[in-house]
């Protein structure tokens, strides 16, 4: 039951994780980042790398969350910037850019799986209940990010602009917020946290350049189903993550790989607005 | 009548250009096998069969706006049900016919369901996109999960027996099918009903509230899609012998939007050359250099996105243009319009007219209107007969358009009920409003932009007057008060322009003609005359007093200009801060003190005691 437990709130955390940089894109742009599978996969290629380069493990995700910021900064003024008016052609694009970069990494480091060092292993007996040590450090982490992104849209001059863009574009801009640099820092931003999100599941699995995708579709879902809100973000990662976690324990694995997609679906279709205001 | 015998002229040309093309594309795919090596043949069928299921994407995405990663899924399908059926059942005719009415069927079931998932009111195309992502992951996973051993997971099904046909056989079957969908989706591009299409893509809103069901429409083309895709996924199963999960993909899905996007979108001979040329090329290619050719693909198709959205298609139609002058330009390019060329009136016998007997046209009970803690409308009640022209008045902000937008979409109000004609209007959509007889105008002018004046008009006419799915009119009937305002404006000789180029007091004219085109009983109009002249106004206030006074039309009006209000209205209605204030008739409400003092934003409590 306690084993249970911590799986639903292990889960959950890793999904917010994974979809929050996805929600931040979103929040800001209206569009969903197509580029986020491609950017996963490119964040676990910098926790190899950072193994490769005989570097403490501790190091995978801030090194990633670097790179990815670099990484999304470039994508944003080459391309993206360019597409913000014509939505279809920018996730389209991103999704070609999503797979340039997949295609890289290939040539890169290889096809093969591959493995990462982890930077806590072992387990820690929790309730009585042995756990692994590594998932209850990205719930901790979850935490902590929420916190941050709290603190930083609701504390910070740059939050409040940026709330100001999320709820009208043309307004904020005829009060002289400057919402192509907006624009800019939440796409890099969202970036950075996709590739540190790739770093930071990669000690749970193995590395492979389509990596990403397998988490794509359900942070699709949480962050359609979230909108902009990181509340909405945490109650859906712990719903979906939840009933997941869940029907895979009880029913069987392959309706729980699809449990997250068909429940998002059927929630947005009889509740277009999702798990927002409430 | 010169200018129609050329614009037929044209038109015959057009389609004369459209055979030949047809016939040259017989002649390519009859000699092919004879004059090609055996490894290029082997490719082009397939090529050819990836061509079909590209049409389909490119009619969803680049005619109707839909974009679907998902046809891999349908294409899947079809390629299972004949995989599954050979293998386990083995083949023979019947078995061959039972899995490609199976493979039909069950891909069109799996359409409706993401039609039934995505298609609903306010769903963002970026929805309808991760939807039709998630089908294809869905059907590997269960093809993976490989239920009673049948699916061969992962390797796939292989070495089933099949049709004893040679690889020329194979070849003009799959040419065939190409030519054969390429052409039958051109007709129906260019059909009347093509430009549904069209309407859809620019302003599906706006179609609901013509009457048009976009829902049902966009359903049944994904489902007609799946069913092509279906049957392209079949032939590719029996020729190759091998079905893997790889075929039903998203991998491949996406491969499918590349080449739409690379060929160019909405042009749909462009996506499929663009189909055979790039999956050729890759055949040729990835051999030696897999990944470096996906990054080339990969980068050439986000350079085509960002630089040039429309593809190449519409650059080698230009070219083909100036050293081939006009003649194939109405064919490659996007142009290719379906001209309305001569209006008529109606015929109708007078029984057709007029509204259910004894019904009142509009009844409205307590309706309200709440966006969170506010409330735009509260608690409105009111009635309108036919023949009446009631003015809504008041200050920006009252609640006028949102009293419009409330009857118009059953969706919108939060509380109170309305009638129409007798119905009770519940929570349906736009169009089923349009059927109970509402036509409403909207204050900014927010018609399809890149359509034709002529195209405007026909699309008005959807609910009367199905437009032919296969072959297209040049005629066009119109009710009276649509052709009035055509004429005295001036439109009717401006059908062949694109609402864009119009200007603004024709846009105001056209929205009206628009409206009027439906033929509604009950006409809701938000300010159909701002921005015209004196002159534009008292016409269209003589036409307003003409419907009401003759057809017996019911046309609630919101209007700022007071002078017009008083000219034309039997009833006028004031609305302020979402309530209704008064009802009367125009002598009682121009004099009452309570109209001034909102208008002159004096205290309200002190004019109240005035009344």
């Amino acid at each position: 039951m306690i084993a249970l437990a911590l799986d639903v709130i292990s889960s959950a955390a890793i999904l917010f994780i994974i979809s929050s940089g996805l929600l931040i894109i979103f929040g800001v742009m209206k569009i969903l980042n197509f580029a986020h599978a491609g950017l996963l996969s490119f964040g676990g290629y910098m926790a190899l790398t950072v193994t490769q380069l005989g570097w403490s493990p501790w190091l995978a995700a801030p090194f990633a969350l670097v790179t990815g910021f670099l990484v999304g900064a470039l994508i944003e003024q080459t391309i993206m910037r360019w597409l913000y008016a014509r939505s279809l052609d920018a996730i389209l694009a991103a999704w070609g850019l999503g797979m340039i970069l997949v295609q890289l990494i290939t040539i890169a480091y290889g096809r093969q799986i591959q493995f990462v060092q982890t930077p806590l292993s072992g387990a820690i007996t929790i309730f009585g209940e042995t756990y692994s040590l590594y998932r209850l450090f990205l719930v901790l982490v979850a935490i902590a990010l929420g916190i941050i992104l709290t603190a930083v849209l609701k504390g910070t001059r740059l939050g409040l602009n940026t709330r100001a863009v999320i709820m009208n574009d043309n307004l904020a801009q005829a009060l002289g917020i400057n919402s192509a640099w907006v624009r800019f820092l939440s796409f890099s931003l969202g970036s950075a946290l996709a590739a540190m999100a790739g770093a930071l599941i990669t000690p749970l699995s193995s590395v492979n350049p389509n990596m990403g995708f397998s988490w794509l579709i359900s942070s699709f879902m949480i962050a359609l189903l979230s909108g902009s809100s990181l509340v909405s973000l945490a109650v859906s990662s712990l719903v979906l993550g939840g009933t997941q976690v869940l029907v895979s324990t009880f029913i069987n694995p392959v309706a729980g790989g699809m449990t997250i997609v068909v429940l998002a679906a059927i929630i947005l279709r009889i509740r277009p607005e999702g798990f927002v205001n409430e | 009548m010169s200018e129609v015998e050329r614009e037929e002229r044209a038109a015959r040309r057009k389609f004369f250009i459209f055979l030949l093309i047809v016939a040259i594309a017989v002649a390519l795919v009859a000699i092919g096998p004879k004059v090609l090596d055996r490894y290029t043949v082997n490719i082009l069928i397939r090529s050819f069969l990836y061509a079909v299921a590209v049409l389909t994407v490119d009619v969803l995405w680049g005619y109707t706006g839909i974009l679907s990663f998902g046809q891999s899924a349908f294409f899947g399908i079809g390629a299972y049900a004949a995989g599954l059926m050979f293998t386990h059942i083995g083949f023979g005719p019947g078995e061959a016919l039972a899995a490609i009415v199976l493979g039909i069927g069950v891909a069109m079931a799996a359409a409706w369901l993401v039609g039934w998932i995505s298609f609903w009111q306010r769903a963002t195309p970026f929805y309808v996109a991760v939807i039709t992502l998630v089908l294809p992951i869905i059907v590997v996973q269960l093809l993976y999960s490989n239920p009673q051993k049948l699916t061969g997971s992962s390797s796939g099904l292989v070495g089933f027996s099949s049709f004893p046909l040679s690889v020329e056989g194979w070849f003009w079957i799959a040419g065939g099918l190409a030519i054969v969908f390429t052409a039958i989706a051109w007709q129906f591009v260019n059909s009347n009903f093509g430009k549904v299409l069209m309407a859809i893509r620019e302003n599906e809103d706006r179609c609901r509230y013509l009457g048009i069901n976009t829902t049902r429409i966009k359903t049944g083309l994904l489902m007609a899609g799946a069913a092509i895709a279906a049957i392209a996924g079949y032939c590719y199963a029996g020729f190759t012998v091998v079905v893997a999960p790889e075929i039903a993909g998203f991998v491949f899905g996406t491969e499918l939007v590349i080449y739409t996007a690379l060929g160019g979108r909405g042009t749909l001979i462009g996506p499929v050359i663009g189909a055979i040329i790039i999956d050729l090329t890759s055949a040729y290619l990835s051999g030696n250099l897999p990944f470096v050719w996906k990054l080339i693909v990969g980068s050439i198709f986000v350079a085509v996105i960002v630089l040039l959205p429309q593809g190449v298609a519409p650059i080698i139609a230009r070219g083909a243009r100036t050293i081939m002058g006009r003649f194939t330009a109405g064919v490659l390019g996007t142009k290719s319009s379906t001209p309305v060329q001569r209006l008529k009136p109606l015929e109708r016998d007078a029984s057709q007219v007029g509204f259910p007997m004894g019904a009142v046209p509009l009844r409205i009970e307590g309706l309200s209107r709440s966006y969170g803690s506010l409330r735009a409308l509260s608690d409105i009640n009111l009635e309108a007969q036919g023949s009446e022209i009631v003015s809504i008045v008041g200050p920006n902000g009252a609640g006028k358009t949102t009293l419009m937008r409330c009857i118009s979409n059953g969706f919108e109000p939060t509380g109170g009920r309305v009638w129409v004609n007798g119905a009770e209007v519940g929570r349906i959509s736009p169009h089923s409003v349009a059927e109970l007889g509402v036509g409403r105008s909207f204050q900014n002018t927010s018609l399809f932009a890149s359509l034709t004046v002529g195209e405007c008009l026909r699309l008005a006419r959807y609910r009367l007057e199905r437009p032919s799915m296969f072959s297209y009119r040049t005629d066009l009937g119109l009710p009276e008060a649509t052709l009035r305002i055509l004429n005295a404006t001036g439109l009717d000789a401006q059908l062949q322009d694109k609402v864009i180029n119009l200007s603004h007091g024709l846009k105001r004219a056209l929205e009206l003609s628009v409206v009027l085109a439906t033929e509604p009983t009950i006409l809701l109009l938000d300010e159909p005359t701002a921005g015209l002249t004196k002159t534009e106004r008292i016409l269209i206030g003589e036409i307003l007093v003409d419907l009401s006074e003759r057809d017996g039309l019911c046309i609630l009006l919101i209007e700022h200009d007071l002078d017009f209000v008083r000219s034309i209205s039997s009833r006028i209605v004031v609305l302020h801060q979402g309530e209704l204030l008064l009802d009367g008739t125009v002598d009682e409400v121009v004099s009452s003190d309570l109209v001034r003092a909102i208008y002159s934003g004096e205290q309200l409590t002190n004019a109240t005691e005035d009344v």
